[in-house]
């Protein structure tokens, strides 16, 4: 067969590539930004190599078939007899061009993900994660997947969510709010990540807004929630919501930063959760706490062979991963190969519980709360979190120090779509 | 060697009242050649056959892109254009000179490799693309011989596939020492403009950049041939990520 891990591993290594001996998970995503790809394929190119120019970049990608580009390795906390736990996979990139994310490339863009899950198949992945818009490509349509043997599917987007509730928690304890007397709206409510939201966070708010493009979903979310006792407002249009939100989650499936908020409390905390980011560039939210979220980190460390550190995770601390592939790493970790999270709106507290419960157990925690300005939170609290534990307290000084090396490469920061300069060029 | 149709690329002039003919006129000419290249490569590579099987094969094959060149010499009389043919313009000659570095060493596998992998993949691809857009029967030639030349690729992978298994690692690296020469002319060829100068094909300027106003492009033709080649190395077995990594490292 040709799709037997030796074969994998045997050429890599004409090329100095030293591979993992196992497929555990695979990661499929996209680059968000042509900075983003361009940045890949110079990696890929080689330092003794030109780099492409911006121009045949955008000729060549959308010609790139679906593959894997580089192995991952992550480690656990939880120690065995031979060591820390470990975990190795892939991430294939489906070379989805950043200016084709919108709604007339569909089909071709389902292809393309299709053609990536095969690769994880054929690389005989046990799980497979689903990132960015791979996910909102599938998550109503997993029948559209190839046969897949022994290789299980899940979106991340049950982590994802973890993820975004806990960072709205934080940021609330760090900004003094009080969240129970919040009024929390949910952009982009009726998908997966944010009718999970909706459900893990009502319960915690004193009213919700919701807002969405289908006002039948949106019907239906807000019966569900209303069952709860929940105070529920919808809206397909942001500007007619009749009271103002000071707790905002964009959780919308947009092609670009595109989002401009309507009538929100001008100190708002606002979490973009978008992958791309949701909010406009022009957006003017000058005293808005906004960061964002669905970001994790593993303290248990990750290495990418060839050397992706940076390009492939664009934040501004090391080992930052989005919540929806983490979820594939942390299952494969905890060996529980199982499509963990599939379809639309099945996210429930419950099973948000399970998985951040999975995730903590292999070190995988919130990652520290940033946006395109950089951290928002200094020193030990920024890195752990403020948790106790012995050996990550020792952790933390040697992280510490690489974040500020990490910030003082001007060059190493994310080039974010968001509030960056120069970021219209992407589009 | 047998002679070939016409190796002397002179300067034809082109007769043709339709403003595109100029341009067809140069594709018709890079395919043309292309074709008699691949009769070169076949007929040598049946004098290091010592299957008569083989050889006969392979001679059929030379045949049969014979038959191809004259195929778009035909087409090209159909729009009033001569169609030159210069199997030692500069890139062509150096692919020419990769195969028979091959032949050299008897390497019959190293020759299907840079024939029915590399050479082949450009041919499909770029002629997929043409016949999509050809007028009338110019276009249908076009479509037919991918078609065609996609059952040689098909027939050289089971031969291709059955050496990988032997030794997966032997057999990648001769595929990326190969690929290092064969598809580094290939990506000057196909490069948006001919930075080294004249082509030695077109019969006057450069043709791509007016390829536009036949509803091609370079950057297309090559965004596709690079593809074919990819999948076609997948279907080898070679793994994408070396593959990528591969393609991403050739000029452009």
């Amino acid at each position: 067969m040709d799709n037997s891990v030796a074969n994998v591993a045997t050429p890599a290594r004409t090329i100095g590539v030293d591979l993992p001996l196992s497929v555990d998970f695979a990661l499929i995503g996209h680059q968000e930004s042509w900075r983003a790809a361009a940045d890949v394929l110079a990696v890929l190119r080689g330092p003794e190599r030109t780099p492409l120019p911006d121009d045949e970049i955008k000729d060549i990608l959308p010609w790139i078939p679906p593959r894997a580009v580089c192995h991952v390795d992550v480690g656990s906390i939880v120690r065995t007899k031979s060591g820390g736990a470990r975990a190795g996979g892939l991430y294939i990139d489906s070379f989805i061009p950043p200016d084709r994310l919108e709604a007339a490339y569909v089909h071709e863009n389902i292809a393309r993900v299709r053609k990536a899950a095969a690769c994880a198949i054929q690389a005989g992945a046990k799980i497979v994660s689903l990132g960015g818009f791979s996910s909102i490509l599938i998550e109503g349509n997993f029948d559209q997947l190839p046969d897949r043997h022994d290789t299980v599917f899940t979106t991340g987007n049950t982590l994802t969510v973890a993820f975004i509730v806990q960072g709205i928690q934080k940021m609330c304890a760090l900004e003094n709010r009080n969240i129970r007397k919040s009024t929390l709206l949910i952009v982009g409510a009726t998908g997966d990540v944010g009718s999970g939201c909706a459900r893990c966070l009502a319960p915690l708010v004193r009213r919700v807004l919701l807002s969405a493009r289908k006002v039948e979903r949106l019907r239906r979310l807000a019966a569900e929630l209303e069952a709860n006792g929940v105070q529920v407002e919808i809206e397909t249009d942001l500007q007619r919501f009749s009271a103002e939100a000071d707790v905002v989650i964009c959780a919308a499936s947009l092609a670009s930063p595109s989002l401009l908020l309507g009538r929100i409390a001008s100190d708002a905390i606002v979490c973009d959760a978008g992958y791309p980011k949701n909010l406009s560039p022009t957006a003017e939210m000058l005293d808005a706490k906004v960061f964002f979220g669905g970001l994790g980190q593993i303290t248990g460390g990750m290495k990418f062979t060839p050397d992706f550190h940076g390009i492939l995770n664009r934040h501004p601390f090391p080992d930052v991963v989005h919540g929806c592939l983490l979820e594939g790493m942390a299952l494969a970790l905890e060996h529980r190969f199982e499509p963990f999270s599939q379809g639309r709106g099945f996210i429930t507290q419950e099973r948000v519980a399970e998985i951040e419960t999975i995730a903590a157990r292999h070190g995988i925690y919130l990652a520290p709360l940033y946006n395109a300005d950089g951290p928002l939170e200094d020193g030990l609290d920024a890195r752990w979190n403020g948790r106790e534990d012995e050996s990550i307290g020792r952790k933390t000084k040697t992280k510490s120090n690489s974040v500020a090396r990490y910030f003082g490469r001007r060059e190493n920061w994310p080039a974010y779509p968001i509030f960056a300069p120069g970021v219209n060029t992407d589009r | 060697m047998e002679p070939l149709i016409d190796v002397n690329c002179s300067p034809i002039e082109c007769t043709s009242l339709s403003p595109s003919a100029p341009i067809w006129q140069d594709i018709l000419a890079q395919a043309m050649t292309g074709e008699l290249l691949a009769a070169m490569n076949y007929t040598s590579l049946s004098e290091i056959c010592d299957d008569p099987a083989e050889v006969a094969d392979a001679l059929e094959h030379s045949e049969c892109e014979r038959g191809h060149a004259a195929a778009f010499a035909a087409e090209g009389r159909k729009i009033g254009v001569q169609v030159c043919n210069n199997v030692d313009a500069k890139h062509w000659k150096r692919l020419r000179d990769a195969f028979l570095r091959c032949i050299t060493e008897r390497d019959f596998i190293g020759c299907l490799i840079v024939q029915e992998i590399m050479l082949e993949s450009f041919a499909v691809a770029s002629y997929s693309r043409v016949g999509k857009v050809g007028p009338g029967s110019l276009g249908e030639t076009f479509a037919r011989i991918a078609a065609e030349e996609g059952e040689h690729v098909d027939h050289a992978m089971s031969i291709l596939r059955a050496e990988r298994a032997r030794d997966a690692q032997r057999f990648d690296d001769k595929v990326y020492r190969l690929h290092l020469d064969v598809m580094t002319t290939l990506a000057k060829m196909l490069a948006k403009e001919c930075k080294d100068g004249h082509c030695e094909v077109c019969h006057s300027s450069c043709v791509k950049p007016s390829l536009f106003e036949v509803s091609l492009s370079a950057a297309e033709l090559r965004g596709a041939s690079l593809q074919q080649y990819l999948k076609t190395l997948d279907l080898l077995g070679i793994p994408g990520e070396v593959t990528l990594t591969w393609i991403t490292q050739l000029p452009m």
